[in-house]
């Protein structure tokens, strides 16, 4: 099915905090607003709007209504939610626009992961087939991975560290990233284990934050942005939920995803992943099929601030706002959930 | 065996209690409240652009999105109407603790826009209770106040300072005054 014409024509999204003194409604207020002002629209021409969070995150039930408070809802306005990233609210945005009848829509994702544990909440979340808690905390899991990639001769711990001195080093330029600077790689290397064998640094940080993205069809698009971040494609894949049923040292639905969004391996300029943990973006490098030459994460992705629930929604503003900025003519952004990258959302976006 | 044998039901259950710990500060607007509740005053948020007064104070106008700060402070009385109640006769789950019927009543506090939910309601008898009774706040001594249930979340805690809204006697409010903010 072709896509109608839909691009981002605004955007905004909050510093990454490891401790944010307000409340995630509170953080999302100022970002929506931004993002609304950025898009040079009134409210109350938003026709759909959809959000991303987690409960479990936010530590009461039902916390995602009030996040709806932010998004201006009285009078009562057409809105949806989905326990997941603010990625996926942008995918289901991005279907209801394809209805034809409404011209502009609005996503977020927001979490606030500093009030808990994130290894003690994240495995309470429950598996999907039989509602009993997945048992395995992200760490753990991401260091099994990273062992599978070492013993498959795939990639070195080097290779690790490299990624992520690369990430700092790209992120010293993002004012909104919480771990930035160079960093030496042999001085990486010398850190000790903190699961092996993962090191601190390859793991990504502790951070509250939001994120929103405004999105127009067709003329609306043109008449409110200059040069819009058009989205050529999206699609959203999944691997079992079960790591172990599936080869854990690539991501097939991202190979998917990747495919039935349009992405022919043809040039890219920039590439935004949401690699949480350094191995990850060695597998999505080779599973979206990134060729050289390609800008990757240059907001210093996920490890230079991850605040889990807007974190892919952030890769879709940094890979957008290349395109709407103009240095970019073609830029490809990945958002992930569930267990070790076993979901996986590829958005393709080109300006005009 | 069928699958919905007795038997095999069993099989299939998992008792599985968790326990999560989240450690959060208060956001300013909170902390605010609760060092003002400690000293048995209450205060709201008055919006600058729709002049509905916030009790406790959101630190936003969830009708205007904008953001209110410490310059849209407002007192509001301790005393109210009451817009709405329900009387509970608590089942034993898991956590319950109460045994007798009790009250979860909603209180509009003169100069708030917003009602604070779950009070008690004391000075009559639970049968005779009805929306538009004028109540008051029983404080609970200054040594005695615990705000460690106000979270973040904005759910409860406040009786653990306040210990119930007793009814006053005065006449009632009319409808009119209170029908905007039921909850």
């Amino acid at each position: 099915m072709p896509a109608r014409d839909i691009a981002i024509i605004g955007y905004a999204q909050t510093p990454s905090q490891r401790d944010a003194i307000q409340s995630e409604v509170q953080l999302l207020v100022g970002t929506i607003t931004d993002a609304v002002t950025m898009a040079g629209i009134e409210r109350r021409e938003i026709g759909f709007t959809c959000a991303g969070s987690c409960d479990y995150l936010t530590g009461g039930p039902f916390a995602f209504v009030s996040n709806l408070e932010a998004a201006g809802s009285w009078p009562p306005i057409s809105e949806s939610h989905v326990e997941a990233d603010g990625a996926f609210a942008l995918y289901e945005a991005w279907m209801r626009l394809q209805e034809g009848d409404i011209d502009i829509a609005l996503a977020f994702g927001s979490g606030k992961s500093s009030p808990s544990n994130p290894a003690e909440v994240w495995a309470q979340q429950l598996d999907p087939y039989y509602l009993a808690p997945l048992g395995a905390d992200p760490v753990s899991l991401a260091a099994i991975q990273a062992r599978a990639l070492l013993d498959a001769g795939r990639a070195t711990e080097r290779d690790f560290a490299e990624v992520v001195a690369r990430s700092r080093a790209q992120a010293a330029s993002n004012p909104n990233a919480q771990l930035s600077g160079a960093v030496d790689v042999d001085a990486l290397l010398a850190a000790p284990y903190h699961t092996a064998p993962l090191r601190r640094h390859d793991l990504p940080p502790i951070s509250d934050g939001a994120a929103a993205v405004i999105m127009a069809r067709g003329d609306k698009a043109r008449e409110l942005c200059s040069r819009p971040a058009w989205i050529r494609g999206m699609d959203h894949r999944i691997d079992p939920h079960q790591p172990g049923v599936r080869d854990i040292t690539t991501a097939r639905s991202a190979t998917t995803a990747a495919k039935k969004a349009g992405y022919d391996g043809g040039p890219l300029d920039v590439a935004e992943v949401c690699a949480t943990f350094s191995p990850q973006e060695i597998i999505l490098r080779e599973a979206l099929g990134l060729p050289e030459g390609t800008q990757i994460n240059p907001s210093g992705g996920p490890l230079a601030g991850n605040p889990v629930m807007a974190v892919g929604l952030v890769r879709v503003i940094e890979a957008a706002a290349r395109i709407i900025g103009g240095s970019a003519d073609r830029a490809l952004a990945h958002a992930t959930a569930g267990p070790l990258l076993q979901q996986n959302l590829v958005c393709l976006m080109e300006g005009e | 065996m069928s699958t919905d044998s007795p038997a095999r039901k069993e099989e299939m259950v998992m008792e599985h209690l968790v326990s999560l710990t989240y450690r959060e500060r208060l956001t300013p607007n909170l902390n605010r409240f609760v060092d003002r509740i400690l000293e048995g005053e209450l205060i709201g948020h008055r919006c600058p652009s729709c002049s509905r007064v916030y009790v406790p104070p959101k630190g936003y106008c969830p009708l205007c999105v904008v953001t209110t700060s410490a310059e849209d402070e407002v007192k509001v009385s301790d005393r109210g109407i009451l817009t709405g109640f329900t009387i509970i006769t608590p089942v034993a789950y898991y956590g319950q603790q109460a045994t007798d019927p009790f009250v979860y009543a909603s209180v509009l506090l003169d100069g708030a826009s917003t009602p604070v939910g779950g009070q008690d309601i004391t000075g009559v008898a639970h049968g005779r209770i009805h929306t538009g009774m004028r109540v008051r706040a029983v404080w609970r001594p200054p040594a005695e106040r615990r705000v460690e249930g106000i979270t973040n979340r904005g759910w409860g805690g406040l009786d653990a300072v306040i210990e119930s809204f007793e009814v006053t006697g005065e006449p009632d409010a009319s409808p009119e005054d209170y029908k905007e903010h039921l909850f």
